[in-house]
């Protein structure tokens, strides 16, 4: 499990490199940004962080963007994610759409604003404004998002019904609080 | 294995985020504090990712092929009417095209000679892109190994495209001309035989370059050819630039605003050189004027 989740958040990171030298619009799928939203809603917002920090500083170290602004957006997204998921159901195929891009948008608005704050701001936005930057950035990980989410389930045996199952046994672990530790 | 129970994660998940968010944002902050290049960690995650960039480069570029080449043979129907008819206006372009070229191939060599003599170039292979699309910058698979050394000219044939920003022993990255960070010095027209002086920068949009700094009474037209004047000390002089595609003329006073589209394509470079340029030393009167070394004096 635990490096099949490390070769994921891997392989984003140098896909999103590489993917852009194959083609330019390719770059606009934020392949780490999807990995980390789909591992932030499997409910462990601790593991949620950790991948956010990792997949946002393995980004950060191939750009020529400031080093801890894609870390810093990232574990922003996948923790709030991660609280959010344990409140109301998001972790469904269709609603994981809008999630995508919900977290998308919100992760390019902290990342930017990350950049402005600290007077670096951005300065060759690929689709020439930064308001269609943003929106082709929004819609290409909606996209790819959803697909590679899928691919994700099959990688980690993850199946509708599976998820549903588990929510509703989470939902009622959090009803009776002060559960022992589980045993896997 | 024994997992956490939900309280548990619940506890700790605020503490790892206030943790983590708290160490990007010291990154961030020592970044942006620190100006003299890029971060020793940068250069060598990028050394350490560039064998695995290579080669997910190497089979993505082999499965586009193949795809492509479907996608391709739809279009061909079409494509052989347009290119019949094309053919005629191309034959007679062609024989203009021959005279050119052999024009081209002369100067080529000429180049060619000047430069193996003044200084050597070091070919490289564009084997990454920036993963963010706010930013441009290239990954090119030589490094100080290769004798790849910060703030060295990358060109192309067709022109300048950067300089290094930051070098591992396997790799280094590559800010383009068309960054807004970065600059070069330039003139329009031929170097010595005209006053167009000015510098050349990212303008941020479409790719294209700004050129500052002309003076309003030099005459700039639409499709001269840009050159590196070399007075930036990182480019050496004489290099292509661009060509001028729009002129906002300037007065007595005010400077013209000029901009140029970059001679080397930018967004589908595959190779390109490395020049080992060495910017000649600064005489003695330019060492001594008033306003420099003025923190040591005092």
């Amino acid at each position: 499990m635990k490096w099949k989740l490390a070769v994921c958040v891997g392989l984003a990171v140098v896909l999103q490199s590489s993917l852009r030298a194959l083609w330019p619009p390719l770059a606009y799928a934020d392949l780490p940004l999807v990995v980390v939203v789909y591992f932030a809603l499997q409910r462990d917002a601790v593991m949620a962080v950790m991948i956010g920090t990792v997949a946002g500083i393995g980004s950060d170290l191939l750009s020529g963007g400031l080093l801890g602004a894609g870390g810093f957006s990232m574990t922003l997204t996948a923790y709030l994610l991660a609280a959010l998921v344990t409140r109301v159901m998001i972790d469904n195929a269709l609603i994981r759409i809008p999630v995508i891009a919900g977290a998308s948008a919100f992760e390019t608005v902290v990342y930017f604003f990350m950049h402005q704050l600290l007077g670096q701001p951005p300065v060759d936005p690929m689709a020439g404004t930064i308001a269609e930057t943003f929106a082709f950035k929004i819609i290409w990980t909606t996209v790819v998002g959803t697909t590679v989410a899928f691919l994700l389930d099959m990688l980690f045996n993850e199946s509708p019904g599976l998820r549903r199952r588990r929510h509703f046994a989470f939902r009622r672990r959090i009803a009776r609080r002060g559960l022992t530790r589980r045993k896997y | 294995m024994v997992r956490s129970t939900q309280k548990e994660i619940r506890q700790r998940a605020p503490i790892w985020l206030i943790v983590l968010l708290a160490l990007n944002f010291g990154l961030m902050t020592w970044q942006a504090k620190d100006t003299g290049g890029q971060p020793v960690i940068k250069a060598w995650a990028q050394s350490a990712f560039s064998p695995v960039q290579r080669a997910t480069t190497g089979v993505g570029g082999a499965g586009i092929g193949f795809f492509r080449s479907f996608a391709d043979m739809r279009n061909a129907v079409v494509e052989n009417e347009t290119l019949k008819k094309r053919l005629a206006d191309a034959e007679n372009e062609l024989r203009e095209a021959r005279q050119s070229r052999d024009e081209n191939e002369r100067l080529k060599r000429l180049l060619d000679f000047t430069k193996d003599v003044s200084f050597k170039s070091i070919p490289a292979r564009v084997i990454g892109r920036d993963p963010s699309v706010w930013f441009n910058s290239l990954i090119i698979n030589r490094g100080t190994t290769s004798g790849i050394d910060l703030d060295m000219p990358v060109v192309t044939p067709e022109g300048i495209v950067g300089r290094v920003v930051g070098v591992g022993p396997v790799s280094a990255q590559v800010m383009l001309l068309t960054d807004e960070r970065s600059a070069a010095g330039a003139v329009v027209g031929q170097l010595g035989q005209s006053n167009a002086i000015g510098s050349v920068r990212g303008y941020g949009k479409n790719g294209l370059l700004e050129m500052r700094y002309v003076s309003g009474l030099e005459t700039v037209n639409v499709g001269d050819y840009v050159v590196t004047t070399g007075q930036d000390r990182i480019y050496p002089p004489g290099l292509n630039v661009g060509t001028v595609i729009e002129v906002k003329p300037g007065t007595i006073n005010t400077p013209q605003t000029i901009y140029v589209r970059p001679g080397a394509r930018l967004e589908s470079l595959q190779e390109v050189a490395v020049l080992d340029y060495r910017p000649p030393q600064r005489t003695a009167p330019e060492r001594t004027l008033p306003n420099v070394d003025k923190g040591k004096t005092k």
